[in-house]
C-alpha cells in the first residue's frame, strides 16, 4: 500500500541555520506516528516545512502520492494535510465560534462544515458552551481544544499536532489524550510532536526520536522501550530519581 | 453663542467627523493587517475625486454622479491592489518594513499625485453634490450634500463592520491581523488578504474624496490635509482597533468645529496637534487603544 | 600597509580634494548652486541617519529641525538684526532645543507611535509658523533674508564661489562630527539600544538619556544647515516642511543606506542632480524619481553604500591578491 505521507531527506532551517538535517520517514494511511525529542532539535521546524510555512531546502515531501515539496500552505491544506496550531497561537480577539468557522476556510471543508462543527462540539462540549467567548478569555486547555477543533473543521486526511499538551495540567492532558484517541479511531491518521513521553506513548503506534535534526531511533510495537529507557536515552543516566 | 451658531457647529462637526471616520478606518485597517502606515492614503482621496469627476461630469463622460461613483470604485480597487504589490509586498519580512514602507507609500503618493496632474491638469475642478440644494429646518439652511454625507457615512461604516464581523473573508482579515502563521495553517491566503485590506482602504479613501470633491475645489494634492487629519484621528483613537478611530473621528470633528468657531481657523490646526501630543503623552497607545 | 587599510584613506583624500577643487572645474553658477543644495541636503540627511539609522528612533520631526533652523535664521538675522555669522550657529541651538522638546513625548512611546507623534510635532510647528504671519510671513514666508557678509568681499556676486566653500566646510565639519560621534562609547551604546534594548538597559545604558542625546545631537548640524540654507537662498518658506522635501531627504537616507553616514551624503548629491537633470520633464520628474526609489529599495535593500562597499572589497581582494 502506498504510504499517505512520505518524507525523503528533508533539510530545512531558518536563515542560514540548518535545523532539520536530512529526515526521511513514511506514514501509512491508518497510522498514528509520534515525533519525540528535546526542545530545539527540529520537531516544530519539521512540521512547519510539512505545512509549507517554511521552504524546503533539500529533499522531497509527498502527500497521497502528490509532490507537495514546493506547494503553498494553502494548497497543502486543500489536499487535507492539516496542522493544528498550538493553543496559545490562535487569534486572541476572535470568538470560539469565529475561530472554528475559519477552520472550514479550505474549499474542500465547506460542504461538511455543519457536520464537522457538530463533531467538534460533541468531542468538546465545553466549547459549545463558550462559543461566543473570545479565545483570550479561555484557559490553556480550552484553547488547545479550540485548536484541535479548528483542525477538524478543515476536514483533515492527516492531522499534524504540535505539542498539544504544552504547559497543561495532568487532568486536562488526560482529557485531550482521550479526545485525540477518539479522533484517530474515526479513521484520521496522526502525526504528533510531543515532549510528554507518557502522553505520546499512549497515543501513537510508532515513535520517531529526533536528535539534533536527525532521526536517531525508531520505536515500534516490537522494539518498544520503556518510558524510563527513553528518558535515559535523552537526558542521560541519573536523570531518573 | 446663539442657537443658530450651535447648530452650524454641530452640522460641521458631523460632516468632518463622517469624512475623518471613513478615512481613518482605512488607515487603521491597513495598519492592523499589514503593520504598516500608509502615506499614500491621501493620494487615494484625490484619485477617487478625479476619477468620479471624469466619469460623471457633463463636460467629460457625463455618466452622472451615481454611475461615476459606481465605476470609480472598481478602478480604485485595482489601484489599491497594484499599490500593495509595488510598495508593500516586496518588503514583507524585512526587518525595516515599517520604515521602508513609509518611503515606498510616500513614493506611491507622489506617483499618483503627479499622474493626476498629468492626466487632469492643475485647473481647479469641482464634483457635483450628491444632492442639490439646501435643507432647511427651523429656519436654518444646510446644504443637502452635507446632510447626505452625514446620513450615508454611518451606512458605509456599518457595511465595513458587517464585512469584518459577519463574512468569513472579513473574519479571516481580522485573524490575519492577529496571527499570520496561525492564519496560514487554516489555508487563509495571507497575501491576498493584504491586497484586499489595501483595496478596501483605497475604496474608503476614494469615497471620502468623492464626498469632499463637492465641498471643496479639487487639486492633485487635495488629500494631503485630510491625511494629516486622519493621522490625528488614528493617534487619538489608537490604531490597534477599528472602533477607536471611528469614535475618535467624530470627537476630532467636533473639536475642530468648536475650535474653528472659537479660536479661528489658524489656531485650530495647531491646537489639534497640541491636544494629540498631549493625548499620546498620557495614553501612549491612543485614547481608545489597547495594544502598542 | 595593505590595501584594506590604505584604500579608505585614499578615498577620503580624493573626496576632500575633489570637494575643494571642484569650483575650479565647475565654473557655471548653476552647477555650483546645485552642489551647494546637495551639500546642505547631505548634511540634513546624514544627521537624520544618526537618529533614524544609528538610533533606530523613527523620528519624522527631522525636517522640522531643519525648518526651525531656516526660520530661526530669518528671525534672528532679519527681524532681530543679528550678524549672520552668529545667527547660523544660533539656528543650530534652536533646533537642538526643539529636539529636546520632541524627546519628551518620544521617550514615552514606541514604534509607529513615534512616527505619528514626531510627524504631528512637525505639523504643529508648521501650523504655528503659518499662523504667525506677522513674524513669519504666513504662507508667503520671509523674503530678503540677509546674506553672509565678508569684509571687502561680495558673496552674492562671485558666481557662488564663497557659498560653495561655506557648504563644503559645513559638510566636512558635520561629517567629522558624525563619524567621531558614532565611534564614541556614546554611539556604541545608542546602537546597542537599537539592536537589543533590554540587554543594553540591563548593562546600565539609560534609554531615556541616550535617546534624548541622540535626538539633540542629530538636530545641531541640521539646524545649522537650515541657517545656512536661509542665508544662501535668502528665503524662509513653509514648503521647507512639505511632504515633498521629506520624501526627498528620506529617500537620500534609505537609498544611501542607513547607519552609514557616507551613504546618505553620496545619495544626496546623486539625487539632487538626478532630480535637477529631469527638471524639464515637469510632473514626469517626480513620477519617475518615485518609481526609481521603489525599484532601488526592492533590489538594493541596504542601499547604495552596500554596493560601494562590495566594490571596495572586490578592489581590496584584487590589490592584495597579487
Amino acid at each position: 500500500m502506498q504510504p499517505l505521507l512520505e518524507v525523503e531527506g528533508l533539510v530545512t532551517g531558518y536563515g542560514g541555520t540548518e535545523v532539520v538535517r536530512g529526515v526521511s520517514f513514511a506514514l501509512a494511511a491508518d497510522e498514528r506516528l509520534g515525533l519525540f525529542g528535546p526542545n530545539g532539535h527540529g520537531k516544530t521546524t519539521l512540521l512547519m516545512a510539512l505545512s509549507g510555512l517554511l521552504p524546503v531546502w533539500r529533499g522531497a515531501i509527498r502527500f497521497d502520492g502528490i509532490d507537495i515539496t514546493v506547494k503553498t500552505a494553502e494548497a497543502i491544506i486543500e489536499l487535507g494535510l492539516v496542522q493544528v496550531p498550538q493553543g496559545n497561537q490562535l487569534f486572541p480577539e476572535l470568538s470560539v465560534a469565529e475561530t472554528l468557522w475559519l477552520g472550514s476556510y479550505p474549499k474542500r471543508a465547506r460542504a461538511a462544515e455543519k457536520r464537522n462543527l457538530e463533531q467538534v462540539f460533541a468531542l468538546f462540549p465545553r466549547l459549545k458552551e463558550r462559543r461566543q467567548q473570545s479565545v483570550k478569555t479561555l484557559s490553556g486547555g480550552e484553547r488547545q481544544m479550540v485548536a484541535i477543533g479548528v483542525g477538524l473543521m478543515s476536514q483533515p486526511r492527516l492531522l499534524l499536532l504540535d505539542e498539544p499538551t504544552l504547559g497543561l495540567a495532568p487532568k486536562i492532558k488526560d482529557e485531550l489524550c482521550s479526545a485525540i484517541a477518539e479522533i484517530s479511531q474515526q479513521g484520521i491518521p496522526l502525526l504528533a510532536v510531543e515532549q510528554d513521553v507518557e502522553f505520546i506513548l499512549a497515543l501513537t503506534d510508532r515513535l520517531l526520536l529526533l536528535d539534533h535534526g536527525e532521526l536517531a531511533h525508531e520505536l515500534t510495537a516490537e522494539n518498544r522501550l520503556e518510558q524510563s529507557e527513553i528518558i535515559q536515552l535523552y537526558f542521560g543516566q541519573g536523570a531518573l530519581p | 453663542m446663539t442657537l443658530e451658531a450651535l447648530f452650524y457647529i454641530l452640522v460641521s462637526a458631523a460632516v468632518l467627523g463622517s469624512l475623518y471616520a471613513i478615512m481613518a478606518i482605512g488607515l487603521a485597517l491597513v495598519w492592523t493587517t499589514l503593520g504598516i502606515f500608509n502615506f499614500a492614503h491621501g493620494a487615494f482621496i484625490g484619485l477617487g475625486a478625479y476619477l468620479a469627476w471624469s466619469l460623471a461630469d457633463p463636460s467629460q463622460l457625463g455618466l452622472g454622479l451615481l454611475a461615476g461613483i459606481a465605476l470609480a470604485l472598481p478602478i480604485l480597487v485595482l489601484v489599491g491592489i497594484a499599490s500593495e504589490r509595488v510598495a508593500v509586498r516586496p518588503f514583507l519580512g524585512r526587518d525595516n518594513l515599517v520604515l521602508v514602507t513609509v518611503i515606498t507609500t510616500l513614493a506611491v503618493a507622489s506617483i499618483i499625485e503627479n499622474a493626476i496632474l498629468l492626466t487632469w491638469g492643475s485647473r481647479a475642478k469641482q464634483l457635483e453634490p450628491l444632492v442639490e440644494g439646501t435643507v432647511s429646518a427651523w429656519g436654518i439652511g444646510v446644504s443637502a450634500h452635507e446632510v447626505a454625507v452625514i446620513l450615508i457615512v454611518p451606512f458605509i461604516l456599518a457595511a465595513v463592520w458587517a464585512f469584518l464581523q459577519k463574512t468569513r473573508t472579513g473574519t479571516a482579515l481580522r485573524a490575519v491581523a492577529q496571527n499570520q502563521n496561525a492564519a496560514r495553517l487554516m489555508s487563509i491566503p495571507v497575501t491576498r488578504i493584504f491586497a484586499l485590506s489595501f483595496a478596501l482602504a483605497t475604496v474608503l479613501a476614494g469615497l471620502a474624496g468623492i464626498f469632499l470633491g463637492a465641498v471643496k475645489f479639487m487639486s492633485p494634492s487635495m488629500g494631503a490635509d485630510p491625511l494629516v487629519k486622519a493621522l490625528i484621528v488614528v493617534i487619538f483613537g489608537g490604531i490597534g482597533s477599528l472602533s477607536g478611530p471611528i469614535r475618535a473621528a467624530y470627537i476630532v470633528g467636533l473639536m475642530e468645529a468648536v475650535l474653528t468657531f472659537s479660536v479661528g481657523i489658524y489656531w485650530t490646526q495647531a491646537s489639534l496637534f497640541l491636544v494629540m501630543i498631549a493625548v499620546l503623552m498620557v495614553r501612549p497607545t491612543g485614547l481608545f487603544g489597547k495594544r502598542g | 600597509m595593505t590595501a584594506a587599510r590604505l584604500l579608505p584613506k585614499l578615498y577620503l583624500l580624493l573626496a576632500i580634494l575633489g570637494l575643494l577643487g571642484l569650483p575650479f572645474v565647475v565654473t557655471d553658477s548653476y552647477s555650483r548652486h546645485l552642489l551647494i543644495l546637495a551639500f546642505i541636503f547631505a548634511v540634513v540627511a546624514s544627521n537624520w541617519d544618526l537618529s533614524l539609522g544609528y538610533g533606530g528612533i523613527f523620528n519624522f520631526a527631522h525636517l522640522a529641525f531643519f525648518s526651525i533652523g531656516v526660520y530661526g535664521y530669518g528671525i534672528l538675522a532679519k527681524t532681530l538684526g543679528f550678524s549672520p555669522w552668529l545667527a547660523i550657529p544660533l539656528a543650530g541651538l534652536l533646533s537642538a532645543i526643539a529636539a529636546l522638546i520632541v524627546a519628551i513625548p518620544v521617550l514615552r512611546l514606541s514604534g509607529v507611535y513615534i512616527i505619528l507623534v514626531t510627524f504631528a510635532f512637525s505639523q504643529l510647528v508648521l501650523q504655528l509658523v503659518v499662523s504667525q504671519s506677522d513674524i513669519t510671513g504666513g504662507m508667503m514666508g520671509m523674503v530678503g533674508l540677509p546674506p553672509l557678509s565678508l569684509p571687502g568681499y561680495n558673496v552674492v556676486r562671485d558666481g557662488k564661489f564663497a557659498y560653495y566653500y561655506g557648504a563644503v566646510i559645513l559638510l566636512l565639519a558635520s561629517t567629522v562630527y558624525l563619524r567621531v560621534l558614532v565611534k564614541q562609547p556614546f554611539g556604541v551604546s545608542v546602537m546597542a539600544l537599537r539592536d537589543n534594548a533590554e540587554y543594553a538597559i540591563s548593562r546600565g545604558v539609560s534609554l531615556a538619556r541616550q535617546r534624548t542625546l541622540t535626538l539633540v545631537a542629530s538636530a545641531v548640524f541640521t539646524g545649522i544647515a537650515g541657517g545656512y540654507y536661509g542665508a544662501y537662498l535668502r528665503v524662509a518658506a513653509p514648503d521647507a516642511f512639505g511632504l515633498g522635501l521629506m520624501t526627498l531627504l528620506l529617500s537620500m537616507l534609505l537609498l544611501g543606506g542607513t547607519a552609514t553616514v557616507y551613504g546618505p551624503i553620496i545619495a544626496a548629491v546623486l539625487l539632487t542632480f538626478l532630480s535637477e537633470a529631469m527638471v524639464d520633464f515637469g510632473a514626469w520628474r517626480h513620477l519617475v524619481i518615485a518609481a526609481i526609489m521603489i525599484a532601488v529599495l526592492i533590489f538594493y535593500p541596504r542601499g547604495l553604500w552596500e554596493a560601494l562597499t562590495r566594490l571596495h572589497l572586490w578592489l581590496v581582494r584584487r590589490l592584495d591578491g597579487r
